[in-house]
């Protein structure tokens, strides 16, 4: 997938956010139940605590030590039950100690020193094999003053089993949680984006020869419905532009022929009534030279004007195209052999294709008269086609003098020169190859060019092939 | 041979008339649709050369009116339009033939010639043009006894050339003949076969046939020109 799509981005962000998220509530929930689980635990500790000291300790001067731990240990048997008990007196001596439980032996714990001890407090011991005890310690302040600590203490062991069956599940968790993100990412997003992949694919097929075709609107109210209007408001003006643009061409190029006629008319006049005075009629001439000149222009233009409007199909055959460039290559070598240039045409089987055939014709005779303009004498001239992958392909390919780098993208323009020297030279107006566009977008096809300086170029020409079902 | 000359543009109109005339047709002009109409509808034309843009009445609603009345007069269509579609109206509406402007007078004389069967071609087996023969039946030129060697091309111009001998040919109507419509783009092609021609037929022999008039076309001839 391309990583910089939105599809991809949205499933990468989606996914960090759910992952960050749990990750945060997992987190919280294992701090959370665990200061939950040992706060109760101690809380248990502490009164088990309170109950020693307030029915047994405040009675010890009358009962006595001895009475005080049988008690302990009767009433409690701490170590049956996996507990811990110490009573610590005020001078550093210990009153009563549970012994070993078991979980635990807790003979290695350090006694506490009294005088440092201000209050009731709560700690963690580890024992030598590695077991922790969760140990709260109370202060007992008996009547006459006398501070005693009772220590109550219990293994860690359960909360601890709870706690890393949790981290368990929420470390199973977190990758199941992306994994679901990426997948519910990818339907989600791929559904969201569905309709934008479409108006791209409907968008690729308008060209400047269907126009007049909009964007299909699915009437959800959504973004995605405004951003279809949008475009197809924008795709309005410029069929509107372009329309403005090709009429005006059609217009101008249908009005300028009648002065042309007029000008032609009276200038052949002149020369048939100059016949006997060479310098006038000469004169004459040139001006009608000039005259055929823009009407070739004209012709070319409207041309254009007409194939980029899509021309109707009325006039289209199937033909095959191998035999119409052998015998156009025929028709123009002694353009070729006048200037010195070897013309070679391979064409190979057959190459049916739909079209208009003297329109793709003219295909051939422009791109070949091209060839045969800019290619020196003792040049080469071949002209290939053949049927690939569904296409007509007709290519026209010379060691001539080729085409600046600079110049490839403009080569197909109305009254693009390569350099003005040249063309003028040949005596071209700039719109022969323009025309072998237009002709190739009219049947479906295109134009490639592909050129080396001072090697030559070759000119690729794809038309859709016609499909053997329909005949 | 009484000829109507329906055309807006006057320079237009006077033009195609004056050369017509020269030709010793008896030429009328009209200048708008309407007249154009009432012109054609009360006399007896022998052609008419039609204009399709004009004020009041569309060429193309003068020409279905003709044939609707059962009028057989031939029609020249002058059109500003060389497209298929147009072609394929005019033809449909009852043209008989159709000449895009602009146009070399010599272009729209042939056409009206042939209109008028007045065989300005020379349908001969033999065309013979001083010491130079066309045999057309084998397909073979001759100059003083002389075979000539011709490609077919070569031969092709040869033959359009001499069957309108004494007339000047236009680039145009010499591609349009002898190749096709798709090589109006290069007019140089006929430049290029004219001197082939030139160097077989003419080159070696004194008297030249094939002259060229500038900014019109190439001709043959008897009148030796250079």
């Amino acid at each position: 997938m391309n990583p910089r799509s939105i599809r991809f981005r949205l499933i990468i962000w989606y996914a960090g956010l759910l992952t960050a998220v749990f990750l945060l509530f997992g987190v919280a929930l294992y701090q959370v139940l665990r200061g939950y689980l040992e706060h109760s635990l101690a809380e248990t500790l502490a009164r088990r605590s309170d109950q020693i000291a307030v029915s047994l300790l405040a009675n010890l001067d009358k009962t006595g030590e001895r009475y005080v731990a049988e008690e302990i240990q009767s009433r409690y048997a701490p170590e049956n039950y996996d507990r811990f008990i110490r009573i610590t007196k005020p001078n550093g001596i210990v009153l009563y100690a549970s012994g070993p439980a078991a979980g635990f032996d807790p003979s290695g714990l350090r006694p506490l020193v009294v005088n440092a001890v201000r209050g009731d407090f709560t700690r963690k011991e580890t024992l030598a094999d590695g077991i922790r005890l969760l140990m709260t310690t109370k202060v007992y302040q008996a009547p006459d003053g006398e501070r005693f600590l009772i220590e109550s203490g219990a293994p860690m062991a359960p909360i601890e089993t709870i706690l890393s069956h949790l981290l368990l599940s929420l470390l199973l968790g977190v990758p199941l949680v992306g994994l679901v993100a990426v997948g519910g990412g990818f339907f989600l997003v791929g559904r969201a984006l569905a309709p934008v992949v479409q108006i791209a694919r409907s968008a690729e097929q308008i060209t400047l020869h269907n126009l007049n075709e909009r964007l299909p609107l699915t009437n959800t109210g959504d973004e995605l419905e405004h951003l279809s209007r949008a475009l197809n408001r924008m795709i309005a003006r410029l069929h509107e532009a372009f329309e403005q643009n090709r009429r005006f061409l059609a217009d101008a190029s249908h009005e300028l022929r009648t002065p042309l006629a007029a000008l032609r008319g009276e200038m052949e006049n002149v020369v048939q009534q100059a016949r006997t005075l060479p310098e006038l009629s000469d004169r004459a001439g040139s001006v009608l030279e000039e005259v055929d000149r823009l009407a070739k222009i004209v012709d070319a233009l409207f041309a254009i004007s007409r194939l980029d409007a899509g021309e109707s199909q009325q006039g289209w055959e199937r033909f095959d195209l191998a035999p119409l460039a052998v015998s156009t290559t025929d028709q123009m070598s002694l353009l070729a052999e006048d200037k010195g240039i070897g013309v070679a045409c391979n064409a190979e089987g057959k190459v049916s294709v739909d079209g208009d055939r003297a329109r793709i014709k003219q295909v051939v005779v422009n791109l070949l008269d091209n060839a045969i303009k800019y290619t020196p004498s003792g040049g080469m001239i071949s002209l290939n086609v053949r049927a690939r992958n569904g296409q007509a392909v007709l290519e026209v390919v010379d060691t001539g003098m080729g085409i600046p780098a600079g110049a490839l993208p403009h080569i197909f323009e109305r009254f693009y020169r390569v350099d003005q020297a040249r063309s003028r030279d040949a005596g071209g107006a700039g719109l022969g190859l323009a025309i072998v566009k237009s002709i190739c977008a009219a049947h479906g096809g295109r134009v490639e060019v592909e050129s080396v300086e001072g090697k030559g170029s070759r000119f690729r020409v794809e038309l859709p092939l016609a499909s053997q079902v329909t005949k | 041979m009484r000829i109507l000359v329906i055309e807006d543009e006057r320079k237009v109109a006077e033009f195609v008339a004056r050369g017509l005339r020269a030709e010793r047709f008896a030429v009328d002009v009209a200048n708008d649709g309407q007249a154009g109409w009432e012109m054609a509808a009360n006399c007896q034309y022998d052609l008419v050369v039609l204009d399709l843009m004009l004020p009041s009445l569309s060429g193309i609603e003068i020409l279905k009116r003709l044939r609707r009345r059962g009028s057989q007069v031939p029609v020249l269509v002058l059109t500003a339009r060389a497209d298929t579609p147009e072609k394929v109206e005019n033809f449909e509406a009852g043209a008989d033939d159709y000449l895009t402007k602009p146009f070399a007078f010599d272009e729209l004389l042939v056409r009206v010639k042939a209109l008028l069967r007045r065989g300005s071609l020379d349908r001969s087996s033999i065309l013979r043009i001083g010491d130079l023969e066309i045999d057309r039946q084998r397909q073979q030129a001759k100059r003083a006894g002389k075979r000539i060697e011709l490609t077919s091309k070569e031969y092709s111009l040869l033959e359009y050339l001499a069957a309108n001998a004494g007339r000047v040919l236009s680039r145009t109507m010499i591609i349009e003949h002898v190749w096709d419509e798709s090589f109006q783009g290069l007019t140089n092609i006929v430049d290029v076969y004219v001197r082939h021609l030139r160097g077989k037929v003419d080159d070696q022999y004194p008297k030249k046939l094939i002259r060229t008039v500038r900014g019109v076309g190439y001709s043959i001839s008897e009148e030796a020109e250079t």
